[in-house]
């Protein structure tokens, strides 16, 4: 799923490091889900967005609805 | 049922364990293998000293289950998938030695290695991950 993570946090200037350590996840974690290669739970996924003050909906992006990718 | 505490938490509380247990294991491998004759001694000595080194051991298996547990999401699958993979190797192996013997190919294979190499492909299915996804 993709994701504007990597862009939040840059523009507050954290390293991976920085933002796992906020999160209390590992750094890796974090790089899988910048990456979309991991997409978070609801509880990680709430977190990750109560931390940048963005709404989930802003945070994600899972592509085209299905109603959408049927127009 | 353990609940997740964190990244952070969840490796301090397995490392403070961790450590202990395998000094232990340590310990009573060395007092077992070298101050005890087993070949002279009786069954429950033997049977003492096998439940001695086995009883840390088991520990250390206890606290990375825990660790799986309490630490973070992306952590827990990484590390099931790697134990997965591990067994699923360790279980081929297994077979295949398994059949060795029953065709009289090899006799006598110390299922006691079986330990290690299921460790061994652990480990080596969560280093092969990690280079994988360039974490």
């Amino acid at each position: 799923m993709k994701n504007i993570i990597r862009a939040l946090r840059a523009e507050r200037g954290w390293s991976q490091q920085d933002l796992a350590d906020k999160l209390d996840v590992s750094r890796q974690s974090v790089n899988a889900i910048e990456t979309g290669r991991y997409d978070p739970s609801l509880p990680l996924a709430f977190a990750i967005a109560r931390l940048f003050g963005r709404s989930l909906e802003e945070l994600f992006d899972d592509g085209p609805s299905v109603a959408e990718a049927a127009e | 049922m353990t609940q997740p505490k964190g990244f952070k938490s969840a490796n301090r509380r397995y490392l403070q364990a961790f450590w202990p247990l395998m000094s232990m294991y340590v310990v009573t491998v060395v007092v077992t293998s070298s101050f005890i004759d087993m070949e002279t001694a009786g069954a429950s000595v033997r049977i003492g000293s096998a439940a001695a080194t086995t009883l840390p051991l088991a520990g250390v298996l206890w606290v990375m289950l825990r660790l799986i547990a309490e630490t973070d999401e992306y952590t827990r699958l990484r590390q099931l998938t790697a134990m997965a993979r591990g067994g699923a190797i360790t279980a081929a192996l297994a077979t295949f030695v398994g059949f060795l013997q029953i065709y009289g190919a090899i006799e006598g294979f110390p299922v006691f290695l079986l330990g290690p190499f299921f460790f061994l492909a652990y480990g080596f299915s969560y280093g092969a991950a990690c280079l994988g996804k360039r974490d």
